[in-house]
């Protein structure tokens, strides 16, 4: 069971290779854009007296400073592996159909749950852990970059970048982040490998077309917009962040600045995980997720396609 | 239980339409059975009947499995090549194999990579670079590899060029087949496969309308090639089917003693094409 689930990941690494050329694109455009952010910013009169100043810097100002900019790094990052998700889930199911193939991946001793759960972990497990490499390999080339940069200049790169990076706050959060999106968005993931399993044609503008009408419509009917919140709050409002107010210090004043340079401020402190798997919205979340899943491998098996 | 496929009254129907209408059969073991029956007779409905991926009333039961709910375990011994475009196109060879030895106990992997070494492909080659003869070449070697009981075919040659055919059952039967093993496939071109054949079953509008082994078909099926004066007289002996060519009367005759018909013409066994039309053209009549 386990070996054969492991070689149906596999396989849907090797049939949609976006799963890792999405996230390498990205990579490739942050290195580059790091790059080119470099030879402007020698541009600027008195650089090198900035890189004085971080010298001068307490060691967690410039980790926090650090963070912040992996934190930037990894955004695009979340934003593309969403996107990603989205189109993976909606052709995982789909694509299969579509070129016939079906029937040769029917005729292995792979049940229809097998399968379809392969796409689920997936879309929940293997493009998050994907991308989380990749984030991961972007902050180390962005950081060398820099730290080439910074010993031209003069500066200790050590000093100023390897000794005060907070790799692993930053990238356990990072990694806490990246796998409790896809949980947090399950009900979506599961309505698109439904939508994946039955549509005949166009499974992106079908799975769209209920997310956009059915507020539209409950609106003119009844006036009133509980679906449209309902999926507002779903889509933005990921309660991971409990502890947001700690983030208003970075948006405050001189005075919390200085404040925010002398506390330990984590990522992972900012996180409130046990108060997100304790949330009921995320489990309501995973049984409709559950609920969708299970019809698509409804479908799978019982769709009778007279050929 | 002896039979490998027994089938009592399955149908199947799709709305007012049935498919496969109150069917019963046997397979037994070590058999090369030959579906044929024309477009939209209801094969492939049987066939993925036998193959648990659709469902149907009646009493199926294949390898002793109720194919429809038992599918796991079913596909463990059964192999099946639906059409030669099935194969996945993005999928390299190498990955083809690689899975499969995965999620497949019964395949080996030295044994597929023995015959694929006497074809042209690659290993590193996707599917989709390849012809589609050599498609077929990897299906069938693949399936070849998989120490499964049963083996069906539908319309596996679809669209192949003749060498390509010849080739196909050539290794089927050097390769694959053994007394072990057993073998459902339904072509149009039953010509090609006739002499491969151990038994034969007709279905037209859904129903069987002949299931027998192929050595009992010249026991049971005469052709008499008679001219029209002696066809007056044959067919007092109520032919199943009858066709002019070239002036002169060909009728076959079904369950009747060929000394009866002595003398009124040529006799011969119909090949399966013809008992085919026979068959099919003569009920309708």
């Amino acid at each position: 069971m386990i070996q054969s689930q492991l070689a149906l990941l596999k396989r849907e690494i090797w049939e949609h290779r976006a799963i890792f050329v999405v996230p390498v694109v990205v990579a490739v455009v942050m290195a580059l854009t790091s790059l080119t952010g470099q030879v402007t910013i020698n541009d600027i009169e008195h650089i090198d007296i900035a890189v004085v100043g971080a010298t001068n810097m307490p060691e967690s100002a410039r980790g926090i400073a650090l963070s912040g900019i992996m934190v930037g790094l990894s955004s695009p990052f979340v934003f593309a592996m969403w996107i990603l998700t989205i189109f993976y889930t909606l052709d995982s199911l789909y694509a299969e159909r579509k070129d016939r193939s079906i029937l040769f991946w029917r005729s292995i001793p792979c049940t229809d749950f097998e399968t379809v759960l392969s796409k689920l972990l997936t879309a929940v497990i293997v493009i998050p852990l994907v991308t989380f490499v990749i984030i991961m390999a972007t902050h180390l080339l962005v950081l060398l970059n820099v730290s080439i940069w910074i010993d031209f200049r003069g500066g200790s790169a050590w000093h100023l970048i390897w000794a005060s990076v907070p790799f692993i706050d930053n990238w356990t959060a990072t990694l806490v982040l990246l796998l409790a999106l896809p949980l947090w968005l399950s009900p979506f993931i599961g309505w698109f490998l439904f939508v994946s399993a039955f549509s005949k044609r166009s499974p992106l503008l079908i799975a769209a077309s209920p997310i956009v009408l059915l507020p539209l419509l409950e609106k003119i009917l009844f006036g009133s917009v509980v679906v449209a919140e309902t999926l507002f709050v779903r889509a933005v409002k990921m309660p991971l962040f409990a502890g947001l107010d700690n983030m208003d210090l970075l948006f405050q004043g001189e005075d919390h600045l200085e404040t925010l340079a002398n506390t330990e401020l984590s990522l992972l402190g900012l996180m409130d995980l046990g108060g997100f798997l304790a949330n009921p919205n995320l489990w309501l979340g995973l049984l409709v997720c559950g609920l969708f899943t299970a019809a698509a491998i409804y479908v799978r098996r019982y769709r009778d396609e007279n050929l | 239980m002896t039979s490998l496929v027994s089938a009592r009254n399955v149908s199947k129907s799709f709305g007012n339409f049935r498919a496969v209408d109150d069917v019963s059969f046997d397979i037994e073991k070590g058999r090369i059975m030959g579906l044929i029956g024309p477009n939209g007779a209801g094969k492939t409905t049987l066939l993925k009947a036998v193959l648990g991926l659709t469902d149907c009333q009646g009493s199926l039961s294949v390898l002793g499995l109720d194919p429809f709910r038992q599918r796991k375990e079913l596909m463990q011994n059964i192999c099946f090549i639906a059409d030669v475009a099935v194969l996945p196109r993005w999928i390299r060879v190498s990955q083809l194999l690689d899975f499969l030895q995965s999620v497949h106990p019964k395949f080996s992997r030295t044994r597929a990579e023995e015959l694929l070494q006497k074809t042209d492909i690659n290993a590193k080659s996707k599917v989709r670079e390849l012809s589609k003869g050599m498609v077929t070449q990897l299906h069938l070697s693949i399936i070849t590899a998989i120490d499964a009981k049963l083996l069906v075919l539908d319309e596996p040659t679809i669209g192949l060029d003749i060498i390509f055919r010849k080739e196909f059952y050539g290794n089927l039967l050097n390769d694959y087949f053994d007394e072990e093993r057993t073998i459902i496939i339904t072509t149009h071109q039953v010509e090609e496969i006739e002499n491969l054949l151990t038994d034969v079953m007709f279905i037209n509008h859904g129903k069987v309308v002949l299931d027998s082994q192929m050595d009992d078909i010249p026991e049971k099926y005469v052709e008499l090639l008679a001219s029209t004066d002696n066809a007056a007289t044959a067919q007092t002996f109520n032919p199943i089917y009858e066709k002019d060519v070239f002036g002169k009367k060909v009728l076959t005759f079904e369950g009747i003693d060929r000394d009866q018909l002595a003398g009124l013409g040529e006799l011969r066994t119909p090949d399966i094409a013809d008992l085919f039309v026979a068959k099919v053209k003569g009920e309708a009549a």
